[in-house]
Order: structure tokens, then C-alpha cells, then sequence
């Protein structure tokens, strides 16, 4: 594990964000400060619209800030872009119905070939084997169950090694059941592979189960209500349900995100 | 205990997509449209509508010939139609293919500069909302009545169904997608090659669809206003009409409606073949 690196990690200090046209724009992010360390995994939750996604695709490169500072293990989002630091899993898995399940997988690796050199990239194969995806690799997307689509996309983000993965609701279109199984899968992975995840969610038990530290954001405008450290053990298993502390924890969030719902109607 | 519940449910999924397969689903597909419940309505259609022809033909000997009529000229002068149809068939092959090539290819032009789209667009929908009957004799008046004013005719007609098409396919890409790309750095040609050009070809064939079938009409209306010179179908029907000659009038335009049929055909084909992917619910988006 590199968390000797001071940089290491995404790094957001006062980022503000505002959409819409001269003199009618809102306020979406209001002086966002956050730390994702190496190896940490952070989720996001809060109520529809407070700027989740907003903040992802800051970090993502895709958004571009009003004010403030996002860096990537001590980069520029731009700088970190240019060397594919940052993988990217979208709320759909995106995948390319043309291309096999192996090909979208080597998409990354095709695209901006110059930043491969000197990375640790993954054999395409080897990771989709171990996301029980062995059986799948010359199927297309129109095969696979959203669960699969999913697993591929995840391994999409992962196969070139970035620093930082960047998750948006990767699991909302699943059925609960399909879910858990996937929630497990990214952990045990994950737990191998130690990136800086930020994760975006719904679910609070999904935040929970994943997260070193969950951030729950509020709204209008979206700013960042309450940091909320998860210290249950590593590796987690399908048993850290069932305990008190993730009972009290459920509560401590879901109490946290209705003072922050309560502020709005307010 | 984590690992095994989560390869089990792997394990389990993977069959289950294993199990559906595309050929099965294509083969059930295609009996199910040899069931006659599927083709025997438009024949029971053409059926009726062929009775209603032959009884109007024969009430009115003047006005439309019989079906057996056409078809007895169709046999008799065979070659002479056989001619006609490749001159035509020619006139639809090189006028649609350079079409849709640079429809093609200005769109991706104007989908990837803006500023082409603002600059272009204006005068391709001025020469497109001036109607091709009245370019046509301008252009054997430039041309002559060679095949020069009859190819570009028949360009143009495709050309423009091909150009919006293809620029609103090339427009439509999957934002997730393209957000994964942006990510990674990707160079616009990047973008391009993995991502816009494929997946423009719904709408590409979506045009072809409405470009093939105007391509005839195309090549069809250049033969009426510069016949005489060079055969083709289109002429055909010109020639045939001024004498009054029906027979020999309904069967190029029969011939005309045949060579439709077939192109669409042929579309069709091409299409299952390039377009596997876009059919059925729609994947990633
Ligand atoms: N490109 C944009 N232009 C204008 N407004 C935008 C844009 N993107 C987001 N917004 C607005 O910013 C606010 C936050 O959007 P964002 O997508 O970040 O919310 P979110 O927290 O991810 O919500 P959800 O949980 O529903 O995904 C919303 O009010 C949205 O309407
Ligand atoms: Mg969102």
C-alpha cells in the first residue's frame, strides 16, 4: 500500500459549482471540502439532487469547478486524466453492444495508449475471470444480466490500474438480491486492490457495508452535512448485517439524512 | 463465507445467460414468420388489389391495361427491358453511392465542427427545398443528356435524407459512455472509432431506408426530362405515355417499382447483418 505518498488520494477544497444561464444560475456545490486517502473508500449519500453527481464529475474531469481545487494524488483532474488515473463507473454500465464483454473490458487500455507505459496494467481476462465473468468473455453486453453488465463495466474501470475509482450509483438498477452479491464482489476486490473509491449511493446499508467513512450531503445548496467514520473491521462479510454496530450505525445515518431532508422543507 | 455466496450467485448467473443464447431466439423468430397467421394477410391484400386492377382494366381499356397485357409485353420484349433496367439500375447505383458517401461524410464533418454545421447547413436546405423536377432539365441543360445530369440527380435526392440522418446518429451517443472516455483522455478520433461511428449506424441505416427508394425516384425523374437520348426506365415510361402505349408503360413502371423492392431487400440483409446488436431492447443506455 503507497499511503506513505502525501498526495496520495483525491483531494477537494472549496469547490463550488453553479449551473444555468448569466443572472438565473443555482448554486449546486457550496464550498465542498473532502479527503478520499489512498486505499480508503468513502461513500456519498444524500437526497436527490444535492450535487453527488455533481461532485463526481468534478473529479472525473467531466465538470469543471466555478472555484476551488480538485487533485488527483497530488495532480490536476486534467493532469490525472491525461495519465488515466481515474476510473469511472456510471450509473449504467455503458457498454459497448457491438464490442465483446472482453473488447469493452480492453477499451480502456485502446483509448489514450500513451499513458500506458509504466502501469501495472491487468490482464482483461484474469479480472473478468475473477468477476465470475470466465464463462462471459466472448458473449456481448445483450447477453449478460444487468448484474453481469455491471461487473463488467466495474472491470472496465479497474483493468488499467487507475488510482482513483469513481462509482455513481453503480448498482441502483439492480434487484436487492442482485445487489448484496454485488456489493460483496466490489469488496472483495476492492479489499485486494486498494484504490481510493469515492462511491455514490442510495442505499444507506450499501454505504455502510463498503464504506471507511460515509459523507452525507445536504442540499440547496449541496454541501457536505456530516462526515460519519465507519469503523467496522475489514474484510466484511455478508454477517456485519446482523451486528449492533451496523445497527447503530444505520441509525446514526438515517437520523443524520433526515436533519438534513428536515433542513430543506424547512 | 463472502467469497463463496458471491461466486455461487456468479456461477449461477452465468448459466442462466448462458441458457439464452441468440440463435435459438433468431431460429423461433424466423418460424414464427413462416407461420402463414405473418404473410398471409399482404397476400390476401395483393390478392384483392390485383382483382380490383384487373376488373377497373377491363372496364376501362383506355386507361389502365390488364395484368396480362403487361405481362405478355414484359415477355416479348424482354431484352429491351433487361437494357433499360441496367441503364436505370446504373444511374441508382453511382448517383445513391456518391450520395451517401458524402452525406455520410459531411456529417461527420458537422458533427465534429460545429462551425461546419452553421456554415453548411443554410445552403444544403436551400438546394434541398428546391425541387429536384425543377433542377433536373437545368442540369441536362449544363450537362447534356449523357449520364453526368442523372447521377447527379440522383446524388442529390440521397444526399440529404443520408446528411441529417447520419449527423443526429452520430449526435446520439451514449452519454455514460462517453463520459468513460472522457475519463480516460480520450482524443476525438478515439471517440470516433470506438464510440460515435458504430453507433450512428441505427440511424444510418434508418436513413438508407429512406434514401434508396428516392434514389429510383431520383434517377426516374432525371430519365423523363432528358429522354429520347439515353435509355432507362424512366424514359421508358415517357416514351410509352406519349404514344399512349400502355402496356409497355406499366411494365417499366412495374420494373421501376421491382428494382424498390429489391433494394430495400438488400437492405434489409445488410442491415441484420451490421445491425445485430441495435435489435431487440436496446443495451447500456
Ligand atoms: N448540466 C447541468 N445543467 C444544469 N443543471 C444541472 C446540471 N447538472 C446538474 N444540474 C442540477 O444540479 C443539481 C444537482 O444535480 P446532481 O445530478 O449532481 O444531483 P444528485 O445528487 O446526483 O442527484 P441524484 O441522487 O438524483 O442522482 C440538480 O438540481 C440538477 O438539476
Ligand atoms: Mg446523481
Amino acid at each position: 500500500m503507497e499511503t506513505a505518498q502525501p498526495h496520495a488520494g483525491v483531494h477537494i477544497e472549496n469547490v463550488s459549482k453553479s449551473f444555468g444561464p448569466e443572472g438565473a444560475r443555482t448554486l449546486v456545490l457550496n464550498h465542498v471540502s473532502l479527503s478520499i486517502k489512498m486505499g480508503e473508500f468513502v461513500s456519498v449519500i444524500g437526497p436527490s439532487g444535492c450535487g453527488k453527481s455533481t461532485l463526481l464529475k468534478t473529479v472525473a474531469g467531466l465538470i469543471d469547478a466555478d472555484s476551488g481545487t480538485v487533485m488527483v494524488d497530488g495532480m490536476t483532474v486534467k493532469a490525472a486524466t491525461k495519465n488515466k488515473m481515474i476510473g469511472l463507473v456510471p450509473q449504467s454500465p455503458a457498454l459497448l453492444p457491438w464490442r465483446t464483454v472482453l473488447d469493452n473490458v480492453r477499451l480502456p487500455m485502446r483509448v489514450n495508449p500513451k499513458a500506458n507505459a509504466n502501469r501495472n496494467l491487468r490482464d482483461p481476462r484474469e479480472i473478468l475471470e475473477s468477476f465470475g465473468l470466465g464463462a462471459a468473455l466472448d458473449k456481448y453486453p445483450g447477453q449478460l444480466s444487468g448484474g453481469m453488465q455491471q461487473r463488467v463495466a466495474i472491470a472496465r474501470a479497474f483493468v488499467f490500474d487507475p488510482s482513483v475509482l469513481l462509482m455513481d450509483e453503480p448498482f441502483s438498477a439492480l434487484d436487492e438480491m442482485n445487489r448484496d452479491a454485488q456489493r460483496l464482489g466490489l469488496l472483495d476486490f476492492w479489499q485486494s486492490n486498494r484504490k481510493a473509491v469515492m462511491f455514490v449511493t442510495h442505499s444507506v446499508p450499501e454505504a455502510i457495508m463498503l464504506s471507511d467513512r460515509i459523507v452525507v450531503m445536504g442540499a440547496h445548496p449541496g454541501h457536505i452535512a456530516e462526515v460519519i467514520d465507519v469503523p467496522l473491521p475489514r474484510p466484511r462479510t455478508i454477517d456485519v448485517y446482523a451486528t449492533d454496530e451496523f445497527r447503530d450505525l444505520e441509525g446514526h445515518v438515517r437520523e443524520t439524512l433526515r436533519e438534513v431532508m428536515g433542513q430543506k422543507s424547512a | 463465507m463472502s467469497t463463496t455466496d458471491t461466486s455461487a450467485l456468479a456461477v449461477q448467473s452465468a448459466t442462466s445467460a448462458t441458457g439464452r443464447r441468440f440463435s435459438p431466439l433468431a431460429s423461433a423468430k424466423f418460424k414464427q414468420n413462416l407461420r402463414w397467421t405473418n404473410w398471409a394477410p399482404a397476400v390476401i391484400t395483393f390478392v384483392i388489389a390485383a382483382a380490383l386492377w384487373q376488373i377497373t382494366a377491363i372496364a376501362n381499356p383506355y386507361v389502365i391495361p390488364t395484368i396480362d397485357q403487361v405481362w405478355v409485353s414484359l415477355i416479348k420484349d424482354a431484352d429491351t427491358y433487361w437494357a433499360n433496367m441496367l441503364v436505370t439500375g446504373l444511374e441508382v447505383l453511382v448517383g445513391a453511392s456518391s450520395g451517401i458517401i458524402a452525406g455520410f461524410i459531411l456529417a461527420i464533418i458537422m458533427a465534429e465542427f460545429q462551425v461546419m454545421e452553421r456554415a453548411v447547413m443554410p445552403l444544403v436546405v436551400v438546394v434541398m427545398v428546391t425541387p429536384i423536377v425543377a433542377i433536373a432539365p437545368a442540369l441536362v441543360v449544363a450537362f447534356g443528356f449523357g449520364m453526368t445530369p442523372k447521377f447527379i440527380v440522383t446524388a442529390l435526392v440521397v444526399f440529404f435524407p443520408m446528411l441529417v440522418n447520419s449527423l443526429a446518429g452520430l449526435r446520439d451517443v451514449d452519454d455514460r459512455a462517453l463520459d468513460v472516455m472522457k475519463t480516460l483522455h480520450a482524443s476525438r478520433w478515439e471517440i470516433f472509432r470506438d464510440l460515435r461511428f458504430t453507433g450512428s449506424m441505427p440511424y444510418v441505416f434508418a436513413g438508407l431506408r429512406i434514401a434508396l427508394p428516392l434514389a429510383i425516384v431520383g434517377a426516374a425523374v432525371a430519365e423523363f426530362v432528358a429522354a429520347g437520348q439515353q435509355a432507362g426506365l424512366g424514359s421508358l415510361v415517357t416514351i410509352a405515355a406519349a404514344q399512349a402505349n400502355l402496356p409497355v408503360t406499366w411494365a417499366s413502371i412495374a420494373l421501376l417499382c421491382f428494382m424498390g423492392v429489391v433494394l430495400i431487400s438488400l437492405l434489409a440483409l445488410v442491415r441484420k447483418r451490421v445491425l445485430w446488436w441495435s435489435d431487440g431492447a436496446a443495451v447500456g443506455r
